[in-house]
């Protein structure tokens, strides 16, 4: 039972990591491949919170929010003047120089040890410890995740994300500022991303650098791509899917060290298979495509 | 008469080519004007330069006294400047209503805060949903707000940026090729909405090829080569200057 609760409560975490890209990929169209660092970022902030100043754990996931939000500022004002392909690299550039840091500034981060003994969260003095409990508070904060993604994209700020996505400068002759757009949707798709990472940290109790690669950012990317860019709905089937699909291949009898690669070659598959066959995912309205 | 746009010797280069070489000239309010001249005289480019979306290479443009100098395309087009696009800038994959309902200008809406809060947000919408039915009613397209962008012709697509002009309620509306490759009844339609404007107070500043067009409605023309203005006058004078004859012919 617990089993079953820990793969809803990680499907949780993932849609809101997928439906916060989905805001800054599907709709805005800035391909990111830096959203792991983003998580991790949210996650060594409440943990480090949590450990040295025993920060509440509401204030720890606003400060992580908040955190993350300010870095992806500085990370998208220069990335932003870049268009397509290369925007992509600035954001590898700064996924790398993320992992970076976390694996080797062991003074603050514990390096590849990681910081382990996070506390379990307390809300209002209830202790948070079951996993019943952990999956109540994980699925809230991704309902108002989806919600406040939602709501953007459903009003004309998010009609403005549509034009530039469609057409920057068809946005730009009509008056709208594209880089303020731009800056304030990474801003906030990093900080929610920042958000399920103080949960994931909270829940593992233990975070270490391994968990916020690039092969991760990928594997959220393709949450997006594979339920749909631009749909709401879609980033999550995209996380329940990528989620338990590799779990379900633990009953098929796979060792969990064939298992683990098994994963990798799934999500990798499911990517090429959907790029071909279906660019827009299963309930996307967008494709990536060339301009 | 006064000028709502004048340009002075604007120069501009793309990698030692020249494409406007010190033109100057001037665009009064309250009337047509029409850009002529053969491919490559730097017509597109002088638009692309008074919106914003290239940098000059030296001279000046000024907009009802404001000068433009540095300024970003989206700040340019809130000052009041409406434009068209040759190759047709639109959004195909979004409704007609949709499109012109980006052009409205300062939407609270469009704000973080204000499009979570969701505060006179949907008034606000309601408002600009009436205002966008009755600007398509204006240019043609009543029935068509539902459709999707790319479900209409060439020449509907033309009157749908039209649309988006009217929206952001530019005084200057800079159309570049307007007739360009549409039927006559639509051409018709779209030169009489230019008059239309005009008479309502809008300035229109047109790039067009097709001359019969250029003549039927334009109240002033002006003529370029190879980056420079050549002649300017009626458009009836205009034709019969030997040196646009010359630029034509050659």
């Amino acid at each position: 039972m617990d089993y079953l609760l820990h793969v809803l409560i990680l499907i949780a975490i993932y849609s809101i990591l997928s439906v916060s890209l989905n805001l800054i990929s599907g709709y805005a169209g800035l391909l990111s491949v830096a959203h792991a660092a983003l998580f991790g970022v949210g996650a060594y902030i409440a943990a480090l919170l949590a450990l040295h100043f025993h920060a509440n754990f509401l204030v720890g996931i606003l400060c992580a929010a908040i955190g993350a939000g300010l870095i992806s500022l500085v990370v998208a004002a220069p990335s932003l003047r870049i268009h397509d392909d290369y925007f992509v690299l600035a954001t590898f550039a700064f996924q790398v120089i993320a992992f970076g840091v976390m694996n080797n500034w062991i003074g603050l981060t514990g390096g590849p040890m990681g910081l382990p003994g996070i506390p379990q969260p307390t809300i209002f003095g209830v202790v948070i410890s079951s996993h019943a409990q952990f999956l109540v508070l994980a699925a809230g904060f991704a309902v108002i995740a989806a919600l406040l993604v939602r709501r953007l994209v459903r009003s004309p700020f998010g009609r403005v994300l549509k034009a530039i996505r469609e057409d920057e400068v068809f946005a730009q002759s009509l008056g709208k500022n594209v880089m303020l757009y731009k800056l304030q949707v990474f801003a906030i798709g990093g900080g929610l991303a920042a958000v399920a990472g103080a949960l994931y940290a909270h829940y593992i109790t233990f975070i270490d650098p391994s968990s916020f690669t690039v092969t991760e950012s990928i594997f959220i990317l393709a949450m997006v791509i594979v339920g749909g860019s631009g749909s709401i709905a879609g980033s999550v089937v995209g996380a329940v899917l990528l989620v338990s699909l590799p779990e379900a291949l633990r009953f098929v009898g796979m060792p969990s060290s064939v298992a683990a690669n098994v994963r990798q070659m799934l999500y990798g598959g499911l990517l090429v298979v959907f790029m071909m066959f279906r660019p827009q995912g299963i309930l996307g309205e967008f494709a990536f495509h060339r301009k | 008469m006064t000028a709502i746009l004048e340009i002075h010797n604007l120069r501009k280069t793309f990698d030692g080519v020249s494409a406007l070489d010190g033109t100057s000239l001037s665009v009064e309010e309250r009337r047509i004007v029409s850009l002529i001249g053969p491919n490559g005289a730097g017509k597109t480019t002088l638009f692309n330069l008074v919106c914003g979306f290239l940098p000059s290479d030296g001279g000046s443009i000024i907009f009802r006294g404001v000068s433009f100098a540095g300024m970003k395309p989206h700040h340019i087009a809130g000052l009041g400047i409406g434009r068209t696009f040759q190759d047709l800038r639109l959004l195909r994959k979004v409704t007609v209503l949709d499109n012109v309902m980006l052009a409205f200008q300062h939407q609270a809406g469009e704000g973080v805060l204000r499009a979570l809060a969701g505060w006179k947000t949907p008034r606000e919408e309601r408002a600009n949903i009436q205002e966008a039915r009755g600007l398509l009613e204006f240019v043609g397209l009543q029935g068509k707000a539902q459709d999707l962008a790319e479900a209409l012709s060439y020449g509907q697509q033309k009157l749908l940026t039209l649309a988006c002009c009217l929206a952001m309620n530019a005084e200057l509306l800079l159309l570049d090729e307007p007739v360009a490759g549409i039927d006559p009844d639509t051409s018709q339609r779209i030169l009489h909405l230019l008059r239309e404007l005009r008479d309502e107070g809008k300035t229109i500043f047109l790039i067009e090829h097709n001359m019969e067009a250029v003549r039927a409605v334009s109240d002033f023309v002006v003529v370029m080569d190879e980056g420079r203005k050549i002649a300017e006058g009626t458009p009836e004078a205009v034709m019969q200057e030997p040196a646009v004859l010359e630029a034509y012919l050659t």
